[in-house]
Order: C-alpha cells, then sequence, then structure tokens
C-alpha cells in the first residue's frame, strides 16, 4: 500500500524501513499519522476561527452557538477597519518595523563583527555583558527604562522603538556564530588590498552573510509587528498608535467583542503572509534554535 | 627595536577603530538594557514622585513589597506557573516532536502548522483565546464541548483552573518551536544506534526509551531553565484574560511590578520588586550557564 511504501525510505526516528512489515507498526504509524493531524487543526484553529467570527454580526456573535457565520459579507469587516481607522495603524506599524529592522541588523550585526572578527583588546569583557544580558529579559527593567526614555525626551517618538531593536542579544549571537564561519583567507586578503575596517563588513562580510540576514530580518520584522510593551508606553495616545498598541488599548476600553475579534484578525493577516512566503527559512531558523525566548 | 614597535602601535589603533565601529551597539545595550538594570537597584531605595526620586529610604520599598497582600498572592501563583509548566509545557513539545519525527507523509506540512501559532502576535492570540474561554453557552469551547454533551463550563472563572488554562495557551502558542529544536536533535541520532538496538531485539518503545530519550535529554535540560525563566516573566495573559484575577488567583510578579509602576505610579517599589525578580533570574541563569557548559564537554 503506497501509504506504508514510503516509510522504506525513513531516514530518521525509530521506526525503521524494516519495521514497517509488522502489521503492529502500521497500525501505530496510522495512530501517528492521526494524532499528528489532529495536532494540525488545534494549531489552526484559533486563527481559522477569528477569520469566520469576524463575519458575524454582534448579534449572531453573542446568540448563535455556531462556528460558522451565517453570511460571508466583507463590507463589516470593511466597516471595522474603516471605524477604527486601521489604515492608519497599518502605516504606523510599518514606519516602527522598517525602522526596527533596520536597527536590528546594522547595530547587532556589527557588535557581532567586533566579537568574531576585530577582536579588539578587552572585547571579552563587553561580550560578557551582552551574554548576561541573554538571561535578563528586558522586560524586568521596563520602569526604569520607560523613565530613562521620558527623562531625555525621546517619549511619544518613534525613536525609541526603533532603536531597542539594535540591542538584542540573541540576534548578536546569531550573527557571531555566522561570521565565524567565514573563511579568514577572503578578509585578509581584503585587509592587504588596503581595505578599512568598515569596508570589510560592508563589501565583504554583508555580502557573505545573506541567509543570517534575510533570518535576523524576517523575525526582527515579525517581532517589531507583535512588540507592544514598550510602543504602549511610549505612544499611546499620539497619532503614532501602532496595530498592536490598539489591540492593547481595548484591554481599558470597552468595545463590543466583534470588533475586537476583527481587530485580532487584522493583527494577524501580516505575519501570516510573512510565514507562508518565507516559512522554510523560518522553521529552519527556528528548528537551530534562533528565535528562543 | 623600532621594526618590532611599529605593528603593535598600528595594532593599537586598529584597536581604536574596532572599539568605534562597536560603540553605537554598545551605547545601545548600556542604554536599554545594562543601564536600566542598575538604575532599577539605585531607584529601588528611593521614595519616587512620579518619576522623580524624593528621599532615600533604605529597604523599605523591599518591606512594602514584602509585606503585600498581593505580592504574597503572586509569588504562590510564580510556584503554580512553573509547576504547571513543567507538567504540560515541558513534555508537549517533546511529544510532537517526536511523533511528526515518525511521519513521512506530510511532514513539512505538519513542522509549518505545529509552529504557525508562534509567529502569530500573542496580543492578538490572547485575545482570541478570551473569546474561547468565554463561560457562556457561544464561548467556543463550551460549543465544542456542548457538541459532546459536556459543559458548559466556567473555564477562567474558576480560580483552579485559571493558571492550568494560561499555560495551555501558552503551551499551544510556543511548544511548535521547541518542537522543531527537538526534531532536528532526533534527525542528528545515528540510524546504526537504531539498528543495532533492533538486532538486539528492542522493540520500537524500548528503542524511544534507550535511544532517543537519552539524546535529546541534554537538550531537555537547556529547554527546561529557558522555560522556567519564561514563566517568571508571564505579563500578558494574566493582564488581559482576568486582570490577574478572579481574585488574584492569576497574577504574576510582572503584573505586580507593571501595576506598581503604571498603576500606582510607584517607581521605586515597582522597582525593588524588578530587582528581587532579576535576583531570583540571575540565579536560574547561572545554573542555566553551568548546563549548557555541561553539555559542550
Amino acid at each position: 500500500m503506497w501509504f506504508f511504501d514510503k516509510y522504506n525510505d525513513k531516514k530518521d526516528g525509530v521506526i525503521r524501513g524494516y519495521d514497517i512489515r509488522a502489521t503492529k507498526v502500521k497500525i501505530l504509524a496510522l495512530i501517528i499519522m492521526l494524532v499528528c493531524l489532529l495536532m494540525v487543526c488545534v494549531s489552526l484553529f484559533p486563527a481559522l476561527w477569528v477569520f469566520l467570527a469576524s463575519f458575524k454580526d454582534i448579534k449572531e456573535f453573542t446568540r448563535n452557538v455556531t462556528i460558522f457565520p451565517e453570511k460571508y459579507d466583507w463590507s463589516r469587516m470593511l466597516g471595522t477597519w474603516n471605524a477604527f481607522k486601521f489604515t492608519k495603524y497599518y502605516k504606523n506599524s510599518l514606519i516602527a518595523i522598517l525602522g526596527c529592522s533596520a536597527c536590528a541588523i546594522i547595530f547587532n550585526g556589527l557588535l557581532a563583527y567586533g566579537f568574531a572578527i576585530l577582536k579588539p583588546k578587552g572585547h571579552k569583557i563587553a561580550l560578557g555583558l551582552v551574554m548576561w544580558s541573554l538571561m535578563i529579559p528586558g522586560i524586568t527593567s521596563i520602569v526604569a527604562l520607560f523613565r530613562n526614555i521620558n527623562l531625555i525626551g525621546l517619549n511619544q517618538s518613534f525613536i525609541p522603538i526603533w532603536f531597542s531593536f539594535g540591542a538584542n542579544a540573541f540576534w548578536v549571537v546569531l550573527f557571531k556564530q555566522y561570521f565565524e564561519g567565514i573563511p579568514k583567507e577572503l578578509l585578509e586578503a581584503a585587509k592587504l588590498d588596503g581595505c578599512g575596517v568598515l569596508q570589510i563588513f560592508i563589501k565583504i562580510m554583508l555580502p557573505l552573510s545573506k541567509p543570517i540576514l534575510v533570518v535576523v530580518a524576517i523575525f526582527s520584522i515579525t517581532a517589531a509587528w507583535s512588540d507592544f510593551l514598550l510602543p504602549y508606553l511610549v505612544l499611546n495616545g499620539t497619532d503614532k498608535t501602532t496595530v498592536m498598541v490598539k489591540l492593547f488599548s481595548f484591554k481599558d476600553t470597552p468595545t463590543d467583542a466583534v470588533s475586537v475579534l476583527r481587530a485580532a484578525f487584522f493583527a494577524i493577516i501580516p505575519p501570516t503572509v510573512i510565514f507562508a512566503i518565507f516559512q522554510r527559512q523560518i522553521t529552519d531558523g527556528a528548528a537551530s534554535g534562533a528565535v528562543k525566548g | 627595536m623600532k621594526a618590532a614597535n611599529k605593528p603593535k602601535e598600528k595594532f593599537r589603533k586598529r584597536d581604536l577603530i574596532s572599539w568605534l565601529v562597536m560603540l553605537p551597539s554598545l551605547i545601545l545595550f548600556a542604554f536599554f538594557v545594562w543601564e536600566p538594570l542598575l538604575e532599577n537597584i539605585r531607584l529601588s531605595f528611593y521614595s519616587t514622585k512620579m518619576y522623580e526620586t524624593v528621599a532615600f529610604t533604605g529597604l523599605k520599598n523591599y518591606n512594602l513589597v514584602l509585606h503585600d497582600v498581593d505580592f504574597m498572592a503572586a509569588f504562590k501563583n510564580t510556584f503554580s506557573y512553573t509547576l504547571w509548566s513543567l507538567v504540560i509545557g515541558f513534555f508537549v513539545p517533546m511529544i510532537i516532536g517526536v511523533l511528526i519525527t515518525e511521519t513521512v507523509h506530510l511532514k513539512g506540512f505538519f513542522r509549518m502548522a505545529v509552529y504557525f501559532p508562534n509567529i502569530m502576535p500573542s496580543l492578538a492570540t490572547i485575545w482570541i483565546w478570551s473569546y474561547f474561554f468565554l463561560p457562556g453557552a457561544t464561548g467556543v469551547l463550551n460549543i465544542i464541548a456542548g457538541k459532546m454533551g459536556m459543559g458548559p463550563y466556567e473555564w477562567l472563572n474558576d480560580p483552579r483552573w485559571t493558571i492550568p488554562l494560561i499555560i495551555i495557551t501558552l503551551t499551544w502558542k510556543s511548544a511548535g518551536s521547541t518542537a522543531l529544536i527537538y526534531m532536528a536533535n532526533i534527525a542528528s541520532i545515528s540510524p546504526d544506534l537504531y539498528e543495532a538496538a533492533t538486532i538486539d531485539g528492542a522493540g520500537i518503545m524500548q528503542r524511544i526509551r534507550h535511544i532517543t530519550i537519552p539524546s535529546i535529554f541534554g537538550i531537555a535540560k537547556t529547554m527546561l531553565i529557558l522555560q522556567i525563566i519564561s514563566v517568571f516573566q508571564i505579563l500578558y495573559e494574566p493582564m488581559i484574560f482576568k486582570n490577574g484575577g478572579p481574585n488574584n488567583a492569576s497574577i504574576s510578579l510582572m503584573m505586580l511590578m507593571y501595576r506598581y509602576g503604571y498603576r500606582d505610579y510607584n517607581v521605586g517599589k515597582a522597582a525593588s520588586l524588578s530587582v528581587l525578580v532579576c535576583i531570583i533570574l540571575v540565579i536560574l541563569s547561572g545554573i542555566y550557564m553551568r548546563a549548557t557548559r555541561e553539555k559542550e564537554n
């Protein structure tokens, strides 16, 4: 049977090609398949549900005990989109994301370049400090950080949001590991040709590091999209409100359930699109532990 | 002498340039990570008015925090969060990883699907889950339970279930990424081991117990500590689901810090609580560092 034939080429895992001849193992393989399909349902159902529920109006939502809406009326969605001015929030989120992603690549990349290649005297101390900040989540000192942002007058501006992405120990480590794998001969040759420290970074390191640049770009974009505590504290109540800040503020302002759900639906569209395009890079990056935390 | 001096001098100049290249990033680290940490320690010893320090008060803030009823509740809850995340959150990713490894059809799709919740913004998923847990007949989980002839249940409103349910939503969101890490580790196990075990007469369950589990034990230890560290930071879920309730049943340490800081505007108190949390995290991190070093050796 075709379903079991493919097990003959199985390369990893406990069940080997020769096991599948036994009926017991065949049943086990089928059960595993069913459990995996069930896991898929559990994983995808909430996103699917919010999509379906967004089509209901408030009466239907509070009264009908059903999963599927009565009709698929896009104008309701559009109504919520316009009523809450989501175009503006999307635009603000885009501004935040572009700055955050650029900062994540430039600053973490440069620091990793220092740690992996330049290695100036005393760099070990700085490296140690960065490694420790990997362990202490920034959220614990958010009160002091917000106080500082206020004191230097950067409140209600995108600047602290952007630059906060330039100090991410995790991405520094990721860049550093990759840079260490770049052949030293190339760098030595460039040095002999008279390239300066920054020139080597721009002309040699960056072109050779495309895979890791893509990974950090994708993960910083999705992280910036989902980021909301610092943006909430800094941007709430200004005209720079991002999608997540708006979604967070529903906590304190009574809003009808359907509008909140539609807003949540709007908030999951961009990451879903990015995931659909870059799923290979994202799952491979995650498998190597690139985004723990 | 001169010839020996020259490269050394050049080396120094290179050092300086290198530090200059790293300087902007280090300033960012100082501003966003290191300084706030130290500032927190300083603030924790002061009484404050809005964001201004008023007077040095020694350990008074700590005293206030430690005798706060809410703190006792949050502290107790942290143990509950940790315990439940060990029971639910630790084994689920491992099981997912093992199961997906054993499939040959749709493997890429399974990998993608279990990772999908990870990519969704946590804020959006929290809102979605809060409608899943609605206690009435229209709550999504009650609809599903009703179809199977059960319920309706109270879900988050039942204080015994608030924390376990929060942990379930967290596990739903993050298990996929941990499972992928386990899968990468399982895939690197040499097939020869399994084949040798088969020749020795080991069945499938025995092979899992004696080969797969020991091979991922090292990475599992690391994941366990990372998970405990992340449990200490739970903030948004209890805040949005039930605002720490019902009756403080789900309030977390970070949420209490947020309350001190942004509801009571008591920066000193918030700072002293976050110093306490940091001390716990540093200890846990020390254990983590030791565990990973053992793995490398």
